[in-house]
């Protein structure tokens, strides 16, 4: 993990209130492996005051570039999607634990939850990278067909790719995790990853664990620090029987799903 | 220049992004006898210009401080302070006797704006009689410099300071977070699962001020100010109301080498202003009133 600065080189509206942004910046490019994030600062001044995590959606290595993808909801992520090209920002990272990639050639299930996408397309990504390539199948679901951000990207990288949506506009009418029951069902699923909101991660979880399926999920949490010191990310967790709370930023943002105490997690930070 | 209890870990979280041998010492985590889970989230909720925080306490305990953490923080070579908080009178001299015969520590900081369950969840650090002995007890049982941690949300914080001293302070650091809450409107309910939460950062600074203020014209014993010290000129302010060494602490959490940044603005401001030490500042306001 390194302080460092990155410059804004393209922003672009994917969605409503969604913008992909590119940052040029070598060394993250380089370190960032998929499900890690940066903690950014907006603005030089106190307003807001603290910084904010995105995770990495893809690196370019050639470039030295990253990107994220990123939901305007409130102050921070507002000034972020008015941006200009050129404009430099300070952050922080790559930070937190990584989705832990197969060494082998597994079967994989990506499950993502709108802007929830993100970290997946770059672990889609690194699987097919691998010297064994893993045979990847993605699912997305969102809201509406307008809020499949990325779709494109990240449906390239997967060998297999279906979407759902609440209204039916694109894909199977319902939610995402009414696919990951099928899918489940038909069995040969080495593992799963997800990123999402709250109430999804925590279907997919119970989902995987009656199917005895090994899952990781990136979750959020409010951050301040997000370096481990300040102790306000963290998640209640489960290890032994006892209940203990872990930090986001530290031990996270992937867990495994059969770690994460899902009763005690509120979804208050939900938003799709 | 210190890092603030709570705002620092125990180093290591940061130890990757700064050098923490240029710090003249970290105020650690507030360390409680039996570990401690902490609160429930939401834990922290952002507001203008700094934070609140519900953090409760979370720490691995006395026993593993001393096993793991105090060794990781030793090696950083700067002085160690050790924040320590109980529930109880017998907790908190429970808590300094143990830690009296540790040489590796220097200093020990009563954090004493925590709810006293002998006397119905009143503070410590709210009345005077209740601060003095506490102090006087602790001060019997370690011979380490003993700093007390002064909470703002008191009506007199010259009295608290005076009782602190007579119980036997070597110093006082001020101030702790001020007691603060924050309505989420969307969900209609408080912002922190504890419903209040402390309220840190550069919002709080001028009632730091004034209390550093305050306190320098109410004791003689050197003071540790803090309270929402971003830059140097920040960290000027408290030095000439009175403190002797100050703190950096929500902003640790902007800009990881913020102490640094504040410890470089103080040389640069020394040099142009021809100061020999830092400290030939400390209290310089009061003689500069008008
Ligand atoms: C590990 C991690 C990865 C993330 N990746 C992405 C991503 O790729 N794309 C994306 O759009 N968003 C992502 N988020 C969520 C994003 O950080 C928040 O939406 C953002 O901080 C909101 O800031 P704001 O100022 O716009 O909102 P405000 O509502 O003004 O923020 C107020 C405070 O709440 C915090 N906050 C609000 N919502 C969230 C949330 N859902 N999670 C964490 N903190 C929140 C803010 O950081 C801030 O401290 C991620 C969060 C985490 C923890
Ligand atoms: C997240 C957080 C945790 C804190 N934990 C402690 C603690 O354990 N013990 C303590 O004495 N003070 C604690 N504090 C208070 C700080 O040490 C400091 O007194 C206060 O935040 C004011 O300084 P600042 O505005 O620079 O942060 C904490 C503050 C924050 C923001
Ligand atoms: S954000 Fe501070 S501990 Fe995770």
């Amino acid at each position: 993990m390194l302080t460092t600065q990155a410059e804004l080189t393209r922003r672009e509206q994917v969605a409503p209130e969604h913008y992909l942004l590119t940052f040029v910046c070598p060394p993250i490019a380089e370190q960032a492996q998929p499900g890690q994030f940066v903690h950014l600062r907006v603005t030089k001044g106190l307003e807001p005051l603290l910084r904010r995590p995105f995770s990495v959606m893809n690196v370019n290595l050639s470039q030295g570039s990253f990107q994220l993808l990123i939901q305007a909801v409130g102050q921070g992520t507002q000034i972020l999607a008015q941006a200009q090209a050129g404009a430099v920002f300070d952050l922080l990272g790559p930070v937190g634990q990584p989705f832990p990639l197969p060494d082998g050639a597994e079967q994989v299930l990506l499950v993502a939850g709108g802007v929830g996408v993100a970290p997946l397309i770059f672990v889609a990504e690194r699987l097919k990278e691998q010297p064994a390539p893993c045979y990847v199948q993605g699912l997305f679901g969102a809201q509406t067909e307008d809020y499949l951000c990325c779709w494109l990207e990240f449906s390239t990288r997967c060998d297999e790719f279906a979407t759902a949506t609440e209204d039916g506009s694109a894909g199977e009418k319902g939610l995402v995790t009414d696919l990951l029951d099928k899918q489940l069902d038909r069995g040969g699923v080495d593992r799963v990853y997800a990123c999402g909101p709250v109430a999804m991660l925590a279907e997919v979880a119970r989902q995987c664990q009656e199917q005895q399926v090994p899952c990781w999920v990136s979750v959020e949490q409010r951050m301040a620090c997000g370096v481990g010191a300040c102790l306000g990310c963290v998640i209640p967790t489960r290890c032994e029987g006892s209940q203990h709370y872990q930090r986001v930023c530290r031990e996270g943002p992937v867990f495994a799903a059969a770690q994460i105490d899902w009763e005690a997690m509120s979804p208050e930070l939900d938003r799709c | 220049m210190l890092v603030a209890s709570g705002t620092f870990g125990f180093g290591e979280e940061y130890a990757e992004l700064v050098d923490i041998s240029r710090l003249g010492g970290i105020c650690t985590k507030a360390v409680t006898l039996a570990p401690r889970a902490g609160n429930p989230q939401p834990r922290i909720w952002e507001t203008p210009a700094g934070m609140l925080n519900a953090i409760g306490w979370q720490n691995p305990g006395l026993e593993v401080f001393l096993e793991e953490k105090l060794p990781t923080l030793r090696q950083y070579e700067v002085p160690i302070i050790v924040n320590v908080a109980g529930e109880t009178r017998a907790e908190y001299v429970e808590l300094a006797a143990r830690l009296d015969n540790v040489a590796a520590i220097s200093a020990l900081e009563l954090n004493i704006s925590c709810p006293n369950v002998e006397h119905g969840g009143l503070q410590f650090g709210v009345a005077p009689d209740l601060t003095e002995d506490l102090v006087g007890a602790v001060r019997q049982v370690t011979d380490h410099v003993l700093i007390t941690k002064l909470s703002p949300n008191v009506t007199d914080v010259s009295a608290i300071a005076q009782a602190a001293v007579a119980g036997g302070s070597d110093a006082l650091s001020l101030i702790n977070t001020l007691v603060g809450m924050a309505i989420d409107v969307e969900g209609r309910r408080p912002a922190l699962a504890n419903i209040t939460g402390g309220l840190s950062g550069p919002a709080i600074r001028p009632v730091a001020v004034r209390m550093t203020w305050q306190v320098a014209e109410a004791v003689d014993v050197p003071i540790i100010g803090m309270g929402g010290i971003t830059t140097a000129e920040d960290a000027l302010q408290f030095i000439m109301a009175g403190a002797s060494a100050v703190a950096v602490g929500t902003a640790n959490f902007v800009e990881p080498t913020a102490a640094l940044s504040v410890i470089d603005g103080l040389i640069e401001y020394c040099r142009h202003h021809n100061v020999a030490r830092i400290t030939d500042l400390t209290g310089a306001a009061h003689s500069g009133r008008q």
